[in-house]
This record gives structure tokens, sequence and C-alpha cells, in this order.
């Protein structure tokens, strides 16, 4: 199992979370991927990486640090988003009822392996 | 941004929205202008068009030869900015897309609404019948004295 | 296919330079670019080998100007014309609106000449297109040569033009017959459009 393999199935056996891939902070592509069906991987990842490369930009403006982490509330669940080092981020695709807290922590500590 | 058939406009804004593109252009295979947003002169987006026709008829054939299907899409890396070229089938015949951007997009944002405009496009050609192309009545008559004009001789 | 615009009151058309290498296609286009005030042109592209042969093509795009309220513009192509790069040729081919073939007039390249006639009708023909229903003229060039070297005018038109469509003689190095063969290939084009297009 690769090292991006094991980072995905530890996040992705926290209850509630239907997804978890790695992708390219600047290019917004999938790089890794352990999805459930009907999650759109390509989107998450263009999607995620595009946000926090704007908001990695916005805290710049401000005078701040990158954000560690960013957790996108929607009406059916939230994406969860850490990024990592070599321009990389962790994104992980959680139902409502998920627990984002365990979720979040994995993810982080996921997040400072992948190098 | 210019389109040849209005039906062209929707999904094209769309795509210049969500994907801060640069330049857009459409063109057929043999390198019409269909549509594009972002050039200021005429014959520049011909140019490009004729490049990106071009770009777009060789890969296909090198994917031929390869014995592979067609290759989606090329993308060129730049320092500044980089380039997008897919190829896409429409209810019109095959066209293709030619995208600039730069880094406050990215290729994965680019190709992702390029594709959802793919399909808007498909779905907006077929509720929209081609007319037949009708030029006024005098272009024939009018033809001898403009080439005659433009020639000078 | 010509693309009408009726929005923005447009007619595009594509028309490739064909003939064997070295006949003077890409010298027509230069003679073309060099004349042409710079704001009816576009930026002449050309994808060449490093010896200046035609490798893809040679691109130029023209603004002919206003014709029934109509900006007409053209885009000129020319081929590769050795022989082995068929398959650019047949790229470059698509969708042409009209063709001129551009034959060398000189009595040693007589046979170039007929393979490559022979070769553009086998590709349009392999598109689908009958060169019987396409717009064509020919430009029989270098007709500045010695006498001895070359065929006459009326020699071409026996070797190569079938049909007897409209042929030119050219020096396309000094621009004899490259504005006329330009002008004759428009005018087919654009009426072959308005006999297909003009509201009845």
């Amino acid at each position: 199992m690769t090292a991006a393999q094991a980072v995905l199935d530890r996040v992705t056996r926290v209850p509630g979370v239907r997804g978890a891939l790695i992708a390219s902070a600047e290019d917004g592509l999938v790089v890794a991927e352990q999805l459930m069906d009907g999650v759109d991987g390509r989107a998450a990842a263009a999607l995620a990486g595009s946000l926090v490369g704007r908001l990695a930009r916005t805290a710049d403006g401000a005078g701040r640090r990158a954000p560690a982490f960013v957790q996108l509330r929607a009406e059916r669940g939230s994406i969860l988003v850490a990024p990592c080092p070599k321009d990389l981020v962790l994104i992980a695709v959680v139902a409502a009822d998920a627990n984002v807290g365990l979720a979040r922590l994995e993810m982080l500590d996921a997040a400072s392996r992948l190098h | 941004m210019r389109a040849l058939e209005p039906w062209v406009e929707a999904p094209l804004q769309t795509f210049l929205a969500e994907s801060s593109a640069r330049l857009t252009l459409l063109m057929t295979s043999s390198g019409q202008v269909v549509a594009q947003h972002g050039f200021s002169r005429s014959l520049d987006v011909m140019t490009a068009a004729a490049l990106g026709a071009g770009i777009g008829a060789s890969t296909e054939e090198l994917a031929r030869l390869m014995g592979s299907s067609r290759f989606e899409a090329l993308v060129h890396h730049g320092a500044r900015q980089s380039c997008l070229l897919a190829g896409f089938g429409t209810p019109r015949g095959r066209w293709i897309g030619l995208v600039v951007f730069g880094p406050e997009t990215s290729v994965g944002i680019v190709q992702l609404f390029f594709d959802q405009m793919v399909q808007q496009l498909a779905s907006a050609a077929r509720r929209d019948e081609p007319a037949a192309v009708r030029l006024p009545e005098n272009f024939e008559h009018e033809l001898d004295a403009s080439l005659k004009a433009l020639f000078g001789r | 296919m010509s693309l009408v615009n009726f929005t923005a009151r447009e007619i595009t058309c594509k028309i490739v330079y064909y003939g064997p290498g070295r006949s003077g296609k890409t010298t027509n286009l230069q003679y073309v670019y060099g004349r042409v005030p710079e704001s009816r042109r576009g930026r002449m592209v050309s994808l060449a080998t490093q010896t200046d042969r035609t490798l893809f093509f040679d691109f130029l795009p023209l603004e002919l100007g206003s014709i029934s309220g109509f900006a007409t513009k053209f885009q000129l192509y020319t081929v590769p014309g050795q022989s082995y790069y068929n398959a650019t040729r047949k790229l470059v081919l698509q969708g042409a609106d009209g063709v001129v073939f551009v034959a060398d007039s000189q009595a040693r390249r007589f046979d170039d000449n007929l393979e490559s006639l022979q070769n553009l009708q086998d590709n349009l023909l392999a598109q689908g297109v009958d060169i019987r229903q396409l717009p064509v003229v020919f430009q029989y060039n270098k007709q500045d040569l010695p006498r001895d070297l070359i065929l006459t005018h009326e020699e071409m038109d026996d070797a190569l033009n079938f049909r007897a469509v409209h042929s030119f003689a050219g020096d396309a190095l000094h621009g004899t017959g490259v504005f006329e063969t330009l002008r004759g290939i428009s005018e087919l084009v654009l009426k072959r459009l308005a006999a297909g297009a003009v509201a009845g």
C-alpha cells in the first residue's frame, strides 16, 4: 500500500466519511482517491484546490498565515480540506452526521505524514 | 465575447465566469471560429483557430497511429499562463476548444467547467435547429463590383 | 465549409494552396502578405522546417472587405508539397471552400504536377468531396523562366486543366498572377456560396 493510499484508508474509516482524496492544490487535479459511488472526485479536487488557493491568498492579503484546515459546511454534509506539504491537499467529503472532529484529527495527522 | 450563433453564448458565458479563463476560443475541426472571448483582433483569432485546429488534428492522427482512441485534452503548462486544448462532439459536428488561463485558476477548474460547457452546448444545440444560410438577394450582383474594388483591378 | 455569421454579418472562407514541393505556394502567400495593408491582414504563420520547407502549413488571414454589408474574411493555407507529408496535407484540406493548384511550369516537374493533382483528387475523395464540385483554379508558376525550360500556359492547360477551369500564368516571386489567382478563387468561392444561400 502506498503512503497516499494508507492516508486515504485512515480517513475513510471515520464514520460518515463518504470519500477522501489527495489532490494537487495548484492544478486541482486528483492524485489519489477513495470514494463512494456518487462522489465526483474530479470536481471535489478542482473546487477544493481552488478554495484553498483563494483562502491562502486572502489570508496572505490580511497578513495572516495560510489556513491549516478548512471546513465547508453545506446542507447535506461538509467538505473538509487539509493542506499538506508538496502543494498537496487532503480532501474529505463527509455526510451531515459524520464525526467531523475525529475526521479533522485524522486528516491533520495524515496530512503531516504526506511528504 | 462573440459567438457565431446565439445559443453558444449562455454556455460560454457560464464557463468564462466559473473558470476565470483569460482567453477562450471555440472552433470547428477545420479551424473556423465559432465563438471567442478575450481576443482584441479578429485576424488574431483566425490565426489561433488555425493553429488550434492543426494541433487538434495532428494529435488525433497521432492517437490513431498509436491505435488508441482520441486524446481528450492537451494541456501546456507555462510559467505565466497555461493552455488547454480539447476536442468534443456537438450535434453540429466536432469542435475544438482552446482555453488560455493564468495562475488565478487551475487546470482542474478549467477542465471541470469546460466539460460542463460541452454538455450545455450539446443540449442547447439540440434545442436550436440550424437555420438555412440566407444571404441578401443582391449579394451575387454586388460581388463583381466588390471584388473589383477589393483587388483594385 | 464557409461560415456565415449573421449576428456579426461576417463570412469566413477557407482557401488552400495545393501543389508539388517548391512550386511556389508559400511564395504566393508571402507576396500577398507583403502587399496587403496591415489593417487587412493578420500575422502570417509558417510552420516550416529549419530549411524553410513547409512542414505543416502556412496560414494567412485576410479581410477582403464588405460585400452587401457582410465583412468577408479569407483564411489562406498552404500544404506541404513533399510527397511524404500526405497526412498533414489531408488535415489542412479539411473543410476547404476552394483550392488553388500551384503548378511548377518547368518541364522537368511535369510528373510532379500530375502526381500532386492526382493526390489532391484522392485526398478530397477520401473526405467525400468530388473535386468537380469544388471551386478550383490553377496557377502555372515560374512562367518567367527561360522558354526552353518551361511549358507554356496552353501546354500546362493541356496537361493539367481537364475541366477547363480558370488558370493563371504566374511568377509568384515577383507577384505576377498572384492577386489575379486570389481574385479568381475568391470569386468562385463566393459565387458558389451565394448560389447556395441567397434568399429565394
